[in-house]
């Protein structure tokens, strides 16, 4: 066995060797309408779960690696997000809505555990190593703001069957945490590169935190490739879409100054366009832009642990648009026309200029010369407060299927907060766009209600929505009233819900666009739920408040028992008016300091 | 006070009133008209006499109020607003705390192998070395016990627990003049003995029985040494302590303790490869620690656990860019801020073996460092490898950073530095024991000064379990002093100890001070406090009036 053994460990090594030099990053810009442009940043490092489990780390990060073996992580999803993606006009999500999540933070993980008791006591523990090294408020992650989602989340590593059976998913959000600069700076540690070579150079809180729209990921999930050692994968992200025009303002004169008159750009088709008056057009005149002016600095070579095959940048832009690159970079182009890639010399700078393309003159060019149309998402989604008042609500979701031909189904989570309690009875569903659909449109509730101070309401919907069709989902509630304590700071400006998460089923059909095939992601934004709220100096002025009822009620009472009423000309004399009080109030405080009479009888 | 009521009655609103005039009453308005001198004579009537039931009823009110308050009120307020202290055995704590409970002494076994001697012979020399040992003064704190071993050499290793207990073996070699050597691998003290040396039975003293006790005493110098320094810098006071070693030797000392790490039973060592470009960025840790490191870990094994992680990082920039490093240098050089060197999680302290590849090296002005390395003191240690050829860094470049870092991992274990490796190692557990049981002592004299010295802090029962159970392993660890169960019961109530007194809800009371209590109390008990007062007061004035009047009338 031994001689078996010694001759199976150094192939294993090998080939751990082998894998363990796989560290894989790129960078996929897009270009949107309205001078967007969304940058996808993506990391991915391996390392083989043997070595994983000696604790020798590589590529992936030892701080992380630490927590997740402390605590029996399996699989590990972390989000922060800011903004809303506006799909409107945007299209659909990068990564299909999978790497993104809620505005604030989010996090949900696999957790080998016998019991629920002992998940819950690992979560904690979880959260709050997290919280220490992201530098963000997961510690603030308790009970009522965990659920186990049920169908929602569907676990993407490869799991032995053996683990499989003690795994307990855990989800968390906080809406209200604020990304920050602060979340970036450890996220950028966790890379093998650190933001000081390849891609990742690009990366400036400046510019990041700027955006219309940004979400960072962290995926860890084991990963078995076939005939291959099982490793575990860490999969970082950044999505991001830059604003251009505000992206191009110099970092020494950032405030925004409307540009003179005679630079204005008009749109000239307008019926009212005159001297005077100008309907901006600069969404029309088309992108102009390079790399270091949109992220402020250079990308510095490329980072030396990539596979060299592998170009580290890529534009979704077709042929017909013009690109400039520095020297020494290779393009390669694909064969759909629609996008092409670039390879980066190791150690010289690289950057991208696009320059603007005339829609006039001789050589005209349209949009679809310069930009790749955006995708329709599969469904388009929004959700807002209806009702008035501080006792009432109600949440009303829009939930569109723009597809003409394709029904789309779906899992709608929500999770409320306890001191929001909804009324199940009250969902109702409404359809518009077709006639004559008598279908329900929810097919399956999981319900499980809120505990006051303990957990939150957790509510997942499958549901199904025929092609062009619209359905108005709206539930009521009622707002509980606060403990005094369990007020935030700023109690004022209202207690945000996390986003609710539609997960898409994948699409069963046997002749279903590769789209459709796989599960996708939308979140709704968060909102902002405004309660009755106390005057917080309320404590001592109740303090005051009762003592002073009490001290008049029990003076009152207390001199009425205890005194003795006599006719005016009986009891001791007391002259009128201002010189005569004072005259008695002084040869009262002489009586007392002789110590002879007293002032009460 | 009465001024309104009297004002109010003047505009004919006068009702309840007693036709019979008081006369305690009448007399005081006799008083005051009398004394208002600038005042115009007005026509004054004597209020009408009270009748005695009526002055009856005012004082059993007056009495009824403040016995509601007294036996009502100030009970409800005490129980409410007590704060919970569990009973702590004070004295008890202190006594640890001076040292009066128990000495740190340890009884040292040595055990004298002498093959060539007649067992009479032995005896007799064992005897009067004993004596030799017990007359030295300067030797306090250790209790050297020489004895002959039981069996034969042979089945010597048969008895672990005998074993464990012997500090050192004396091996008795006839030679030709009096000579000791320590054996580098093992805690065997070589002697070689001139045969005529051998005392005869009925002297008391011998040349060479005190040579045999001087050379043991120098054996055990440094541990005791160590020992006086943790009694001297511990909360013992100072005249229960045995005299200690000289100034310099304890400047040298307390460099060497505040260097090493606090006790721990399981340490978790990082070894981190460092570079400031993309290169090198992989090693060969795994097994350059097996070849090197491991042995020395795992002797280690019944004092301390070791758990081992490896990172390799890349683009990490020290503080420091100079070429070559001077001393004040070597303390920024760690880059804390970008470098991920965050402890391990779970309890277990961390030490930290950094490898930084790149040319830098060191300024030499001191002696104990060499040019490539230096130690961080409770933190770990920093080894400056001159880069590889290749991305890839063989075992047998780590060679050299390895040995540095298991020397230097004893070093911040606070392992002493002379004698073999056992002997340093079980050295090593009699100064740990003895230096918890010293903090565990402190610790428990600081609550109990903590305790007398802030009556308003709250002790929750968790600190008076969290005591109990302390002491009660210090006392276990103090039966059996020197071994390594005694080392666990000391870190059992050490651990305990700390726990007790950094209690986390003992610490809010102190944020709550009285000037809040008044601000919550006062708007209450002002304006119910005067009238009740004022109340009792004058109702006491009438029956001391009343009395007087009795005493005139009778």
């Amino acid at each position: 066995m031994r001689s078996f053994l010694s001759y199976i460990i150094p192939l294993f090594l090998l080939s751990c060797q082998v894998f363990a030099s796989d560290y894989y990053e790129q960078l996929n810009l897009k270009p949107l309408p309205h001078s967007a442009l969304l940058a996808s940043f993506d990391f991915r490092s391996n390392t083989s779960l043997s070595q994983f489990e000696a604790q020798n780390f590589r590529y992936f990060p030892r701080s992380l690696g630490q927590i997740l073996q402390h605590v029996g992580t399996r699989e590990l999803h972390l989000r922060f997000s800011l903004g809303r993606w506006d799909a409107a006009s945007w299209g659909a999500r990068p990564w299909d809505g999978t790497k993104e999540g809620g505005t604030g933070v989010e996090l949900w993980a696999w957790l080998e555990a016998d019991t629920d008791e002992e998940a819950d006591h690992k979560w904690l523990t979880l959260t709050n190593a997290l919280s220490g090294l992201f530098c963000a408020s997961l510690n603030f992650i308790d009970g009522t703001r965990t659920t186990r989602p049920v169908m929602s989340f569907i676990s993407e590593g490869d799991h032995p069957n053996s683990t499989l059976a003690n795994m307990h998913l855990l989800h968390g959000i906080l809406p209200r945490e604020v990304v920050c600069t602060e979340n970036l700076t450890p996220f950028l540690k966790l890379l093998p590169c650190k933001g000081k070579a390849g891609i990742s150079s690009l990366l400036d809180g400046h510019k990041l935190f700027d955006a219309s729209w940004q979400s960072m990921a962290i995926d860890i999930r084991p990963v078995c490739p076939s005939d291959q050692e099982c490793v575990l994968e860490i999969e970082q992200t950044i999505d991001m879409v830059l604003d251009i025009e505000r992206s191009k303002r110099p970092r020494d004169n950032p405030i925004p100054r409307p540009p003179p008159g005679h630079d204005l750009k008009c749109n000239s088709s307008k019926p009212y366009h005159a001297g005077d008056t100008c309907f901006p057009a600069d969404s029309i005149e088309g992108q102009e832009w390079a790399l270091d002016q949109v992220f402020g600095k250079t990308m510095k070579g490329t980072c030396p642990l990539t596979d060299p095959d592998v170009p580290p940048v890529c534009i979704q832009a077709p042929d017909s648009r013009d690109v400039y690159t520095s020297a020494g970079v290779t393009e390669l182009k694909t064969p759909s026309g629609l996008s092409r890639c670039y390879k980066v010399p190791s150690d010289s700078e690289f950057s991208l200029v696009l320059p603007r393309m005339s829609h006039e003159g001789e050589n005209a060019k349209t949009n679809a010369d310069e930009m790749v149309e955006p995708e329709t998402p599969l469904l388009y989604a929004e959700r807002s407060f209806t009702g008035h008042g501080q006792e009432r609500g109600g949440v009303q979701s829009i939930l569109t299927n723009p597809s003409p031909d394709t029904e789309v189904e779906f899992i709608y989570m929500e999770t409320l907060p306890w001191f929001m309690r909804i009324y199940l009875h009250t969902l109702k569903t409404r359809i518009e766009g077709i006639s004559g659909f008598n279908e329900d449109v929810v097919k399956e509730i999981y319900y499980r209600p809120a505990l006051d101070r303990a957990r939150g309401t957790q509510l997942e919907l499958r549901m199904r929505i025929p092609p062009a069709s619209t359905v108005f989902l709206t539930y009521d509630f009622e707002k509980s009233i606060l403990r005094y304590t369990e007020y935030p700071p700023d109690a004022n400006r209202g207690f945000d819900v996390a986003a609710s998460v539609i997960t898409i089923l994948p699409s069963t059909a046997p002749n279903a666009p590769p789209a459709r095939r796989k599960t996708s992601n939308l979140r709704t934004t968060s909102l902002l739920l405004s309660l009755p709220t106390p005057d917080f100096s309320m404590p001592y002025n109740v303090i005051i408040f009762t003592s002073t009822a009490v001290a008049v009620a029990f003076g009152g009472l207390y001199n009425i028992l205890v005194r003795r009423f006599v006719a005016a000309d009986e009891g001791p004399a007391v002259a009128g008016g201002l010189k005569g009080k004072i005259i008695a109030g002084v040869s009262k405080l002489a009586a007392m300091f002789k110590g002879a009479k007293g002032k009460v009888e | 006070m009465s001024s309104p009521l009297a004002d109010r009655l003047d505009h004919g609103v006068a009702s309840g009133i007693d036709a019979s005039a008081s006369a305690p009453a009448a007399e005081a308005d006799d008083n005051q008209v009398s004394n208002r001198s600038s005042q115009p004579p007005a026509v004054r009537k004597l209020p009408p006499p009270e009748s005695s039931a009526d002055t009856r009823r005012r004082s059993l009110v007056v009495a009824s109020f403040w016995f509601i308050v007294l036996c009502l009120g100030l009970p409800i307020w005490w129980k409410t607003t007590t704060i919970y202290r569990a009973n702590l055995p004070l004295s008890q704590m202190t006594d640890w705390a001076d040292g009066k409970t128990c000495s740190p002494v340890f009884p040292l076994q040595v055990s004298v192998e002498a093959p060539a001697l007649q067992d009479g012979e032995a005896q007799n020399l064992m005897r009067i070395t004993q004596y030799a040992l017990e007359t030295m003064t300067d030797f306090p704190g250790y209790r050297l016990q020489l004895e002959m071993p039981q069996t034969t050499t042979a089945d010597q290793t048969t008895d672990p627990s005998r074993e464990s207990n012997t500090a050192l073996t004396i091996r008795l070699q006839p030679g030709d003049v009096a000579a000791s050597t320590l054996h580098p691998h093992l805690p065997v003290l070589e002697v070689t003995y001139p045969p005529s040396s051998i005392p005869s039975p009925e002297s008391s003293s011998n040349g060479f029985a005190t040579y045999l006790a001087t050379q043991l005493r120098s054996t055990f110098a440094e541990e005791q040494a160590i020992m006086s320094y943790l009694l001297a810098t511990s909360s013992i006071p100072s005249d229960q302590q045995p005299q200690g070693s000289s100034l310099d030797t304890t400047e040298s000392l307390s460099k060497r303790m505040t260097r090493s790490l606090k006790y721990s039973g399981t340490y978790h060592l990082t070894f981190s490869l460092f570079t400031s470009g993309p290169a090198p960025s992989s090693w060969d840790i795994e097994a350059a620690i097996d070849q090197y490191m491991k042995p020395v870990l795992d002797m280690l094994k019944p004092i301390h656990n070791f758990t081992i992680d490896t990172q390799v990082q890349l683009y990490a920039a020290p503080g420091v860019h100079s070429q070559v490093l001077s001393k004040e240098d070597l303390s920024s050089f760690i880059n804390a801020a970008e470098w991920p060197l965050s402890p391990g999680i779970g309890g277990a302290p961390t030490v930290n073996f950094v490898v930084f590849t790149g040319n830098q090296t060191i300024g030499m002005d001191s002696e104990t460092e060499t040019s490539q390395s230096w130690l961080i003191p409770q933190w770990g240690s920093v080894y400056l490898l001159s880069p590889p050829p290749a991305t890839h860094v063989p075992s047998d470049l780590l060679k050299q950073p390895i040995l540095t870092f298991t020397s230097h991992l004893l070093s911040l274990l606070g392992t002493p530095q002379s004698g073999s490796l056992p002997m340093r190692l079980s050295t090593l557990t009699r100064i740990r024991s003895a230096d918890l049981l010293l903090r565990a002592s402190s610790s428990l004299g600081s609550l109990a000064r903590l305790s007398l010295a802030l009556p308003s802090i709250s002790i929750p029962s968790s600190v008076a379990d969290g005591v109990a159970k302390s002491m009660h392993h210090l006392e276990l660890a103090c039966a059996n002093l020197g071994s390594t169960e005694s080392l666990e019961h000391a870190r059992i109530a050490e651990a305990e100890a700390e726990r007790a007194f950094f209690e986390k809800s003992m610490v809010g009371q102190l944020y709550f001070p009285d000037e809040h209590k008044v601000t919550v109390y006062l708007p209450l008990l002002g304006p119910v406090g005067v009238p009740l007062v004022m109340g009792l007061l004058s109702e006491l004035k009438a029956w001391r009036q009343r009395r007087q009047q009795k005493a005139k009338l009778s």
